[in-house]
């Protein structure tokens, strides 16, 4: 390992179980600035649920989680955001009955600066933040190409566009890190490609580390600069996609026994 | 002794909102609805036993079953015709299409059978035990064992029974049990319609100590209080609940201030909301993303 | 259709997008300033009335339609408002202090309500509110000595500079006013975070909070909000009608802002006014009905709640987007036309969402 690459976000020893199922066991990893980082492993393995720890949705048994060298393991979960976090959901979960750019606004919350009071009267401090808001929401739909569907209620749209619009409406919050689970469950052939040169963008151009958790191999592969496999809630092995994809135990996770 | 007379009268209420609550939960954990029109099912059925009892002159019990097979009929019918196109629909939509339901019944009650009060000719009306110096009034004693035998009986069906396997099934996943081969929708008509007929139970039994009008539905807003404290969802929950209720209701009515005992269920929600909100018996949990 | 070619961000900031618009608004503000030279007393009486109800629907449009947040108890808001307002007013206490307090005083029980409304889901919350409403009226029934129980007590009426809210012109043109400025309010408020926080909460809680919504604080404020609007309602009410009551504040009363909402349009600010229209003169319309329907009929028991009753249920199984829904249909059916299809607004259902884990 570079001992140079600074770690973004590091998890210590991480544990949760609901009732008997022990979904996330002993599960250390570090993000590192910069990078893709996937998490693959078979259905049940507690990928999400890690995300779900990461997000503070929540508490962890036991560990620690650190981000930009802060202790977040117990930081409240409307503060991650802040903190510089977003993600999206395994089967989306957008804001169905307002437009497409009305979600991604909504991803701007967390750098809002007004209280009530000035918002009542639409103080000129208000109009310019709206402004300052939607240039920032415009940028990201000309990155994803989202123009089409700008003003379109959500819960009408194509499942695949609502995935993409999840991701911008992430993107909106300018995080640090951004948290992708199964960006390409439920897409076409087509719209994964699309993804793959997305995911490189936003990495390279808005310079965001991005974690992601996937089932598509080639995504994967194509993408990521590090993957962990995870089975029966433990982490087996972390390396690059191609050591990963061939160590004996991955394998044996993926077949059975 | 006044107090052994406050504890059956109030035990005897108590029954009234958990069958009710009973109806109200069952429903809930089926389909994620809420029936408002609970509390009107409930005089329905009161209504219904009434004109077959009084009006038909049929004898009590014969009376009784009869208005319980009606009463399935007319859940069924309106979880087919109203409720079932609305599935899908936000969860508050449901709400207040039931709440709507209930006044249209109450209306269609008026129009059929007058605003007047009546009575219900019961067999035991106005007999009294005396146990040791207590006087224990008849339709107090049918009512607690009558809620006794429902419930026996109701346990028994969902332990036992295929359907009411099924049902069990059906309310803990949905999907799962539809994979499973459970007839998921004929499952949640019948749940509508033994829903109802719990109601129209509750109806009959309390039809001899508090007369039968159309508005007497009103009562189930105190069932849902009963519900909640139960901890909604858990159906021994919901009759102990009621229990509880109905019996501070007594109490507090004869104890303190006047009118108190009115709102005593209603106070005992909110302190439980503050202190407990997942109720006596927990058993919701948190959505899965 | 018209389209509109944005050509800054401002624009789509603002609350008018074409000069039509601003055209057809400017319209309706002038006849509803002239309207009281051509009406009778009772008429703008009447008119009065839909404003109130609007202003109240306001508060509940926004907790309802746009926060999610189901409150089956708001006519203890109204109530509130209402009586906080006649009290003080009753001591000697200044109009332009009373008036504040009283809506001031509501916000904050509205959010003490909303607390138990962060740690549970809508069923406990629609019984919550519903027990609420029911202990403020027995409060309200018991409390004689401030509230005069159940004869009721009458509202002073003060006057400025000879002016008085007892005469229904000038109550007519300040309920106007405060609709004006409250329904600019709720529309600012709704092109803000805040009123983004409030929609995220009702499509998607967990999603909103890992957008940094807090939602606690969220819904406290959109329960404040909401009690604000309806206790300022309250508070013109109170001039409105002279004497308070107890029975003028009933779960009736909120079934009726209920009915306002749902029959107005759930999530938009056109249906409160629609709605209001709708139940300010629903009563009426079944008051003529009854005389000109057989005595059978009209002298049913319940006959009003019932109707009311089966309007709410048709709306929700048939028209779920309420009267402005069913207006914009009707508007892009005559822009489109002939090309209109049937599939335009076709509706979404969302199968399956439930809140319980699978
Ligand atoms: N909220 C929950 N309650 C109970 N069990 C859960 C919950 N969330 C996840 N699990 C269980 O934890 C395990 C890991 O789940 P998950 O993290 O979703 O797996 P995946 O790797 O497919 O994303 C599974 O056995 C799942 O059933
Ligand atoms: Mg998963």
């Amino acid at each position: 390992m570079d001992s140079d690459q600074a770690a973004l976000f590091e998890a210590r020893n991480l544990s949760l179980s609901f009732g008997g199922v022990r979904a996330v066991r002993d599960v250390s990893f570090e993000i590192r600035r910069g990078e893709v980082f996937s998490i693959i492993g078979p259905n049940g393995a507690g990928k999400t649920t890690v995300f779900n720890l990461i997000n503070r949705i929540y508490d962890a048994d036991e560990g620690t989680m650190r981000f930009n060298g802060t202790e977040m393991s117990r930081v409240p979960g409307h503060r991650v955001a802040e903190l510089g976090i977003t993600r999206t959901f395994q089967n989306t979960e957008l804001f169905d009955r307002a437009t497409v750019l009305d979600n991604l606004l909504i991803g701007r919350h967390v750098h809002r600066r007004t209280n009530i009071v000035a918002e009542f009267l639409f103080l000129p401090t208000v109009r310019r933040q709206e402004i300052a808001f939607r240039s920032y929401a415009e940028r990201i739909i000309d990155l994803l190409e989202l123009q089409g569907s700008r003003d379109q209620m959500v819960g009408a749209l194509p499942y695949g566009t609502r995935k993409i619009v999840e991701i911008a409406r992430a993107l909106c919050a300018e995080p640090e890190l951004l948290l992708l689970d199964e960006p390409s469950s439920g897409l076409n052939p087509e719209e994964t490609e699309d993804l793959s040169f997305w995911i490189e963008d936003i990495s390279a151009d808005l310079g965001v580390t991005i974690a992601m958790v996937e089932h598509d191999m080639n995504l994967v592969t194509a993408v990521s600069n590090r993957v962990m496999a995870m089975a029966d809630g433990a982490a087996i092995t972390t390396g690059t996609p191609a050591e990963v994809q061939d160590h004996p135990e991955v394998l044996r996770a993926y077949l059975g026994d | 002794m006044e107090v052994f007379q406050l504890l059956l009268s109030g035990l005897s209420q108590g029954c009234v909102y958990g069958l009710i609550a009973l109806g109200f939960v069952m429903i809930y954990k089926a389909t994620e609805m809420l029936n408002f029109a609970q509390g009107d099912m409930m005089m329905l059925g009161a209504f219904v036993a009434f004109t077959f009892v009084n009006l038909a002159g049929l004898p009590f019990f014969v009376g009784f079953l009869i208005t319980l097979v009606v009463m399935v009929g007319f859940g069924m019918g309106l979880e087919r015709t109203v409720i079932r196109p609305m599935i899908g629909e936000p969860p508050f939509a449901v709400l207040m299409l039931t709440i709507g339901l209930g006044f249209i019944l109450r209306a269609v009650a008026g129009a059929i059978w007058g605003s007047g009060t009546r009575t219900l000719d019961v067999p035991f009306a106005g007999r009294v035990l005396e146990v040791g110096g207590v006087v224990l009034g008849y339709e107090n004693l049918v009512v607690i064992g009558g809620t006794a035998l429902l419930c026996i009986g109701l346990w028994a069906f969902f332990r036992y029974s295929r359907i009411g396997i099924a049902m069990q099934a059906a309310s803990q996943n949905q999907l799962a049990a539809y994979y499973c081969g459970v007839p998921v929708k004929r499952v949640t008509s019948l749940v509508w319609g033994i829903s109802a007929a719990i109601s129209a139970a509750a109806g009959v039994l309390v039809a001899p100590v508090m007369l039968i009008d159309p508005m007497m539905g009103f009562l189930g807003i105190k069932a849902f209080a009963a519900a909640i404290v139960g901890g909604f969802g858990s159906l021994p929950g919901a009759i102990v609940g009621g229990l509880l209720i109905g019996v501070v209701e007594q109490f507090a009515g004869l104890y303190l201030p006047a009118g108190l005992g009115e709102v005593s269920a209603f106070v005992i929600l909110l302190v439980m909301l503050m202190a407990r909100p997942q109720g006596i018996f927990a058993s919701m949990q948190q959505k899965k993303v | 259709m018209r389209f509109v070619l944005t050509t800054h961000y401002g624009q789509d900031v603002n609350l008018f997008r074409h000069n039509g618009q601003r055209f057809w608004y400017a319209l309706l503000a002038v006849s509803v300033v002239v309207a009281p030279l051509f009406l009778s007393t009772f008429y703008v009486g009447e008119l009065v009335l839909v404003f109130i109800w609007a202003i109240a629907g306001i508060g509940l449009m926004l907790l309802v339609g746009y926060t999610g947040l189901v409150s089956l108890g708001h006519a203890a808001f109204l109530a509130l408002g209402a009586y906080c307002h006649a009290v003080l007013l009753g001591y000697g206490v200044p109009f332009a202090v009373s008036a504040p307090v009283a809506v001031a005083f509501t916000a904050l029980v509205g959010a003490l309500v909303g607390i138990p409304a962060l740690r549970m889901t809508g069923v406990y919350l629609a019984i919550a509110t519903l027990a609420f409403e029911r202990i403020v009226a027995y409060g309200i029934e018991h409390w004689e000595p401030v509230t005069g129980g159940l004869r009721g007590m009458s509202v002073p009426q003060p006057d400025f500079f000879g002016v008085s809210l007892a005469d229904s012109y000038v109550l007519y043109y300040v309920s106007l006013g405060v609709l004006a400025a409250g329904l600019f309010a709720a529309a600012n408020l709704l092109r803000s975070p805040t009123g983004r926080a409030f929609v995220a909460v009702r499509d998607s809680e967990i999603s909103a909070e890992s957008m940094g919504v807090h939602l606690a604080r969220t819904k406290t404020t959109a329960f404040a909000v909401s009690a604000a609007f309806t206790g300022l309602a309250g508070v013109l009410l109170a001039h409105r009608i002279g004497y308070l009551a107890p029975d003028a504040f009933t779960v009736q009363t909120s079934i009726q802002l209920l009915l306002l909402v749902v029959v107005g349009g759930l999530g938009s600010l056109h249906g409160v006014v629609f709605g209001a229209i709708f139940v300010g003169y629903l009563p009426q319309v079944i008051a003529l009905a009854r005389d000109v329907l057989p005595s059978a009929v009209g002298q049913i028991p319940g006959l009003e709640l019932g109707i009311f009753g089966l309007i709410l249920a048709l709306f929700l199984v048939f028209e779920p987007l309420g009267l402005y829904g069913r207006w914009l249909k009707i508007r892009s059916w005559l822009s489109l036309f002939p090309l209109y299809r049937k599939a335009t607004h076709k509706r979404q259902k969302a199968y399956l969402r439930t809140e319980r884990v699978q």
